[in-house]
């Protein structure tokens, strides 16, 4: 009784276990069956469930619409430097906003904060006629430098660095370490998941950043991925075969950066949970 | 901590100035109205932006001093840039612009000054060469052209011979609403197939060429509101009747229509002429299958002839280079091969008139059921009634979609939905 009690719960939790994974893999399999048919033959009724023969022809007309490899450099060289750049000065600007006593401390704060508030469309255009006057329309700058300090990864960093315990910075000082060593080689290990955390948010925010990028850069060859791939759909014609073989390469990084943060991630995630 | 952070701040001043590289080039250099040089950028999408680069290699040859940069985005993405540009007082505007017809009065309503007026640089010698209702959508109330007029999309029935020969419909006995919705039942009962796609909640497209064939907007010609016209009403009750006999496909989007195209879902799909390109482009395999014939009309010997789309060329009047703008722009919307190259290779049906008797319009389309459908169209372009176009037309597109969706999915009465549809949008417009 028991047994076939259990057996058919078992029953239940697995079918609909299942039906999740096939709701949420199944729009990303599509995707990568898309990627190896032709245009005409992605819309077909039954919908093709098996991988065509038509990816080394999809890649070859995607590259030839956008030089793939440019594309990728340019998505790449942006979200890695912004992202090592961003996470470093939040965590100075947290680590400082979190341990360190000044005049106007709160105030600054508030302020940062506050910045939070402003809905990114209100600035959009002042920061684009800036960009104007400096001359720096169509560079990677452009797109790097506006958003380097982040209010949101400012906010997450001095709540993690709230956490270590003044003792230990105490304790490097004793010892004769300076400031920036404490830094460097007592902090920031201690806040890995913090790091790992925000690193992972700015590159996915980054990568996946269509509206500056678009307007900022003019020339194919300065093209974020995001923006190239815009610039696929056509007015008549679009390239379905083509779209799809995009949007898969473009979620590949993003996978493999994940994979590489997920262990200090996760921890991060948990970090919170527990109280000693 | 003070000396760290000035190396901080060098540091960073490095990294901006190695992935600084200075685009500036030779654009400070302009030349005369008579002899215009330097470099203009000139901003569209796919294939407008391939037919501009093409054309430029003929271009160079008159203007050998002149340097044209086409760049390509999609339609969306060049509207949002544009928008940015004008409200950012003209920055970073390239000299020549894109855009579709329906936009231009919204544009210009907006930013009053931020386009050149073209008949100042001497286009209003070009007036008779194009197609008469793509020239007053180009003009202003003065008649000044703000836009060089590039392309058209006279509407017709894309159709499915095969379907109609299983069903036994003669095409040609097609002449009014009434006749296509008893072809549809027909061939619904067939092939299964419904006979046309319309995006209920989204598009209007179909009451949009209704209106048109019977020479209206979502205006009149004194520019004011006619959803409750007797010709909005019997427009939009065809599209109800067609509802109600399970007609129509509601699928969605740019995307749902051409899914439908090349499933074999629907048997006809009422649209542009441009449309052709697409359905050559996307349904290979359907070679031969397809043919167009006109709109029908609301009662035997009316008007069957509208208009779905089409763009032109713009000038922002912030542009360095307006005597080379001009040039390119004069030169690209009246030179014959560049249309015929637009129209030939990508389907982009020109406005101007004198291409209309080129060979590769009159040729026979083997796609097409060897039939000469471009040249049915152009002999028609004539005949396209001119309507009222102003910067309401988006609004009043949105407001419609929505009466369109009462009526057909929640069984709101015709006269009710327009009704309150002219109400909103008297509201909306007085705002």
């Amino acid at each position: 009784m028991i047994t076939s009690k259990k057996i058919s719960s078992k029953i239940g939790i697995y079918s609909l276990l299942i039906a999740g994974v096939i709701l949420s893999i199944g729009p990303f399999y599509w995707m990568l069956v898309g990627s190896t048919l032709p245009s005409g033959e992605i819309f077909h009724i039954p919908p093709k469930l098996l991988p065509g023969d038509h990816l080394a022809k999809n890649f070859q007309s995607l590259n030839e619409s956008l030089g793939i490899a440019k594309i990728f450099w340019n998505s790449l060289f942006i979200a890695l430097v912004y992202t090592f750049t961003c996470t470093l000065i939040s965590a100075m600007a947290g680590y400082a906003f979190a341990k360190f006593h000044f005049k106007g401390k709160n105030l600054f704060f508030f302020i940062i904060l506050c910045t939070l508030m402003i809905p990114s469309q209100v600035t959009l255009i002042p920061l684009f006629e800036m960009m104007v006057s400096f001359n720096w329309l169509n560079t990677y700058q452009a797109i790097i430098l506006p958003s380097l300090a982040s209010p949101f990864a400012i906010y997450l960093m001095r709540q993690n660095m709230k956490a270590v315990p003044d003792s230990i910075i105490e304790a490097s000082r004793v010892d004769g370490a300076g400031e920036l060593r404490i830094f460097f080689t007592i902090i920031l290990p201690v806040v890995r998941p913090a790091l790992a955390a925000v690193s992972i948010f700015l590159f996915m925010s980054q990568w996946n950043s269509l509206i500056w990028p678009l307007i900022t850069l003019n020339s194919k060859e300065m093209f974020t991925l995001p923006v190239a791939l815009s610039s696929l759909i056509g007015m008549a014609r679009i390239d379905y075969g083509q779209v799809m073989l995009g949007t898969t390469l473009s979620t590949i990084p993003i996978m493999l950066f994940f994979l590489l943060l997920q262990k200090h991630f996760i921890s991060g995630i948990l970090g919170g949970s527990v109280k000693e | 901590m003070k000396k760290y952070m000035s190396i901080m701040i060098a540091i960073l001043l490095l990294l901006l100035a190695a992935c600084s590289n200075n685009t500036a080039g030779d654009q400070g250099k302009t030349g005369d109205a008579k002899h215009p040089s330097g470099t203009i950028t000139v901003w569209g999408w796919d294939v407008a932006a391939s037919t501009m680069k093409a054309a430029v290699e003929k271009f160079q040859k008159q203007y050998p001093d002149v340097k044209v940069k086409v760049e390509d985005f999609n339609s969306g993405d060049l509207y949002e840039k544009l928008t940015v540009g004008l409200a950012a007082r003209g920055s970073g505007l390239p000299d020549v612009v894109l855009m579709e017809d329906e936009r231009i009065p919204g544009y210009v309503h907006q930013f009053p000054t931020g386009f050149l007026p073209l008949n100042k640089l001497g286009y209003d010698k070009y007036k008779d060469s194009f197609n008469p209702a793509k020239v007053a959508t180009v003009q202003n109330k003065d008649g000044d052209f703000i836009a060089a007029p590039w392309d058209i999309g006279p509407a017709g029935v894309f159709y499915r011979v095969d379907y109609f020969k299983k069903a036994n419909v003669d095409p040609n006995s097609i002449k009014t609403w009434d006749d296509y919705i008893a072809a549809g039942k027909k061939i619904k009962e067939a092939t299964g197939a419904k006979l046309l796609p319309i995006d209920i909640p989204n598009y209007d497209g179909v009451f949009q060429m209704m209106m048109q064939q019977q020479g209206l907007s979502y205006f009149d010609k004194d520019g004011k509101l006619a959803l409750q016209s007797k010709e909005a009403i019997r427009a939009m009750e065809v599209i109800k009747k067609l509802h109600d006999a399970d007609l129509v496909l509601n699928n969605k989007g740019w995307d749902g229509i051409v899914t439908a195209t090349v499933n074999g879902s629907v048997a006809t799909v009422p649209y542009g002429v441009w449309y052709a390109g697409s359905i050559m482009d996307q349904a290979p395999d359907l070679k031969g299958k397809w043919d167009v014939f006109f709109l029908p009309s609301f009662e035997e010997g009316g008007s069957r002839f509208a208009n779905v789309g089409g763009s032109s060329l713009l000038i922002p009047s912030t542009s360095k280079n307006q005597s080379a703008a001009y040039a390119f722009v004069e030169f690209f919307t009246t030179d014959k091969d560049s249309q015929l190259l637009g129209f030939e290779k990508y389907g982009l049906f020109p406005s101007l008139k004198e291409t209309y008797s080129a060979p590769q319009f009159t040729a026979n389309s083997e796609y097409f059921n060897n039939s000469p459908i471009f040249k049915k169209f152009a002999d028609i372009v004539d005949q396209v009634p001119q309507i009222n176009v102003n910067e309401n037309l988006a609004k009043a597109s949105s407001i419609m979609s929505n009466a369109q969706a009462a009526i057909l999915l929640e069984n709101k009465s015709v006269e009710s939905a327009l009704r309150d549809a002219q109400k909103q949008l008297e509201n909306e417009l007085k705002k």
